[in-house]
């Protein structure tokens, strides 16, 4: 069923294969004209059909003595040495930096859920201001995209993070550079703000549009780093009633930030809600959107209530351990947890 | 099938006489002739004018069908095949080995099924491991990022006696590493191209005859492979449907013929009954050769595998594994 490969739709197929064109090779013999007489398009749809199959078939030529070589992929060996200068956001709190080897990790699409109040669009707002901390104070100098869905983005409390945020980076290069005083931060929170692209969607449909949009925006602003979506359940959770296609929508938008995220090499994050499910006989708080959506994602991370602390624990990932550290939301942003008993359980 | 006339370029014997016989018995395609009564059509085409060479033409179309079947083999090719061509890939976690028999076997399709966080990436990235580590090569297709080859570095590491990290050690990790190739696929067509293009690189290489087994791929590890088929399953029409069955099919193909041992992943979604059951529906159950359930204890390091199906073992059979985690 090789015509069943081409990227072409249904009724051309169906249309191809009435008039007796089973295989590529089939299609490769004919011309233009004959084509769309013959299946009844026009002239350009036949040339598009034509150049789909060409393409297709340019595979056959390609066997030299290289010939076990597939353009696309890389060895293990490249992606090791590529990872040592991999990129990480930290999040500004150091028990949670560590759990996550140093911070969120770009090329990768992590997802954080928890119960309301937790801290999540904090979290998700120190991170769009971090992602901007300069090369020279061990950050990425990037940009950030931030994508509301349920509106819970105040400005105001964007202004106070990133206020924080210049003065701990003074107070740190006052510490290395105490002699040189011309080592001011030269950053203003204005700056970091100008630096967040804010896009509120108010529909499922607003919110698979825009992530199909942000392939070119991206491409145009070539150093964006980091992608916050809060919440991406928001939109599919109420008034859906075909589930299949919500399956299907989520299935694929999951795969084009995954896409995003390889390509351009940024970070993705993705803030979830949570719900009950009945596991074992005992109801268990799970992340939101069902089992398919589970493996939307590269890590995950759960945060929960722990007699008052705030933690954090990591439920999936490829090559962390799963561990949980506290951390707590003052008004500089996201902070390390100051009770006295706290440390790093390894789970 | 084709429209005769599409075969005349080809085969000078089915020239525009013959295709206007045949168009008087209303075949005007390969299938039409195929449903033909053929005693029938030769009786007919005796008393024509040039009978000869009609029923050269018959002769023609079916040596043409006859050359686009497989070769049939009997028991004894097939037994001699598996014990030269068929080896068993240990997976590197013996719990999985004693369930598979051994390990992955070439010529099989073998399918990970779990609920998220369960390990089934671990076991894969652990197979990658192991594999190249006895010198094979490994094509892994990954849709979720999540090809860690921290973690294979690790697995190396850890199931050898070095423990410092000299020039020689780093040489070896490099060797082991090369022989992995990851391949970002993220939509169901880029995975068909890519398995057209491995198809049709290891035909040629048939005669070539390459003896270094460093450069035959002997792995190929999809995951996962329903994140690529979920979003086009029960769209509008059978076509996702199609698309999922030609990929096993395209799949059990290249390991059968290549002798290739393949390991694909799949999530499970929540049954009728509130169990919860693989993913991708019941034509998708049939089409792995082996079906291993992976589930992992709340917040422990010990995961249980089971089997589901095995064409050797009894389904329900189950080991412990506490390697995945750690």
């Amino acid at each position: 069923m090789e015509i069943g490969m081409l990227p072409i739709s249904a009724s051309k197929r169906g249309k191809l294969l009435a008039a007796g064109y089973t295989t590529l090779h089939s299609i490769l013999r004919t011309s233009t004209t004959h084509l769309a007489r013959d299946i009844e398009v026009s002239e350009s749809e036949a040339l598009e059909i034509l150049n789909f199959a060409t393409r297709s078939s340019d595979l056959d030529k390609s066997s030299g003595s290289n010939a076990n070589v597939i353009h696309g992929g890389q060895t293990a060996w490249d992606m090791l040495n590529e990872e040592r200068f991999s990129s990480l956001i930290t999040t500004s709190c150091l028990d949670l930096d560590n759990i996550l080897g140093g911070g969120i990790n770009c090329k990768e699409v992590t997802e954080i859920g928890g119960v309301p109040g937790i801290g999540k669009t904090q979290i998700g707002i120190q991170l769009a201001v971090n992602v901007q901390i300069p090369l020279d104070y061990g950050g990425l100098g990037g940009k950030a995209i931030y994508i509301d869905t349920e509106g819970s983005f105040m400005v105001e409390r964007v202004l106070q993070i990133a206020e924080a945020c210049i003065e701990d980076l003074s107070e740190y290069s006052h510490h290395f550079y105490k002699d040189n005083q011309a080592f001011g931060v030269k950053m203003h929170p204005n700056s970091i703000l100008e630096n967040i692209f804010y896009f509120r969607v108010c529909s499922y449909t607003e919110q698979i549009a825009l992530v199909n949009y942000l392939d070119k925006f991206v491409t145009e602003h070539k150093d964006v780093k980091i992608i916050i979506i809060d919440s991406v359940t928001f939109h599919f959770r109420q008034d859906f009633d075909d589930m299949a296609l919500r399956t299907r929508l989520l299935g694929e938008m999951s795969l084009k930030l995954m896409k995003l995220a390889k390509n351009f090499s940024l970070a993705v994050v993705m803030l979830n809600q949570v719900t009950t499910k009945h596991i074992e006989g005992s109801f268990q708080l799970t992340l939101a959107l069902g089992d398919s959506w589970s493996h939307s994602c590269t890590n995950r991370i759960i945060l929960y209530w722990n007699d008052d602390e705030r933690h954090a624990y990591i439920d999936k990932s490829p090559s962390l351990k799963s561990a949980s550290a506290p951390y707590s939301v003052t008004s500089r942003g996201i902070r390390n947890s100051t009770s006295s008993s706290k440390r790093i359980k390894m789970v | 099938m084709a429209p005769l006339n599409s075969l005349s370029k080809e085969y000078p014997l089915i020239d525009s006489n013959f295709q206007t016989f045949c168009a008087s018995h209303a075949i005007y395609s390969v299938e039409d002739f195929l449903l033909h009564d053929l005693d029938a059509l030769f009786a007919s085409a005796a008393n024509h004018s040039n009978s000869e060479r009609l029923k050269q033409g018959i002769h023609q179309l079916l040596l043409i069908v006859d050359a686009l079947h497989p070769p049939v083999l009997n028991g004894l090719q097939l037994i001699e095949d598996a014990k030269r061509n068929k080896h068993v890939f240990s997976t590197g976690c013996e719990g999985i080995d004693a369930l598979l028999g051994g390990g992955l076997r070439v010529g099989q399709l073998t399918e990970l099924v779990g609920p998220s966080s369960s390990g089934k990436t671990q076991v894969c990235l652990m197979s990658s491991s192991t594999v190249a580590k006895n010198k094979c090569s490994v094509i892994y297709l990954d849709t979720g990022n999540s090809f860690s080859p921290q973690r294979i570095a690790y697995f190396v590491g850890q199931s050898s006696d070095y423990v410092s990290v000299n020039q020689a050690d780093h040489r070896l990790l490099q060797n082991i590493l090369d022989r992995i190739i990851c391949y970002p696929v993220f939509d169901v067509y880029q995975m068909f191209d890519l398995l057209h293009q491995l198809k049709i690189n290891l035909r040629s290489q048939v005669f070539i005859d390459i003896v270094k087994s460093d450069h035959q791929v002997q792995v190929l590890i999809v995951d996962s492979i329903s994140s690529l088929i979920t979003p086009i399953l029960r769209g509008n029409g059978p076509q996702g449907h199609a698309l999922m069955i030609s990929s096993g099919f395209l799949l059990k193909q290249l390991a059968h013929e290549h002798n290739i041992a393949v390991l694909v992943t799949n999530h499970v979604v929540g049954g009728d009954d509130g169990n919860p059951k693989p993913a991708l529906g019941e034509s998708w159950k049939s089409v792995p050769h082996v079906r291993l359930l992976l589930s992992r204890d709340c917040r422990s390091n010990v995961s249980n595998i089971s089997i589901i199906k095995h064409p050797a073992m009894a389904s329900g059979r189950s080991a412990t594994s506490t390697r995945l985690f750690v």
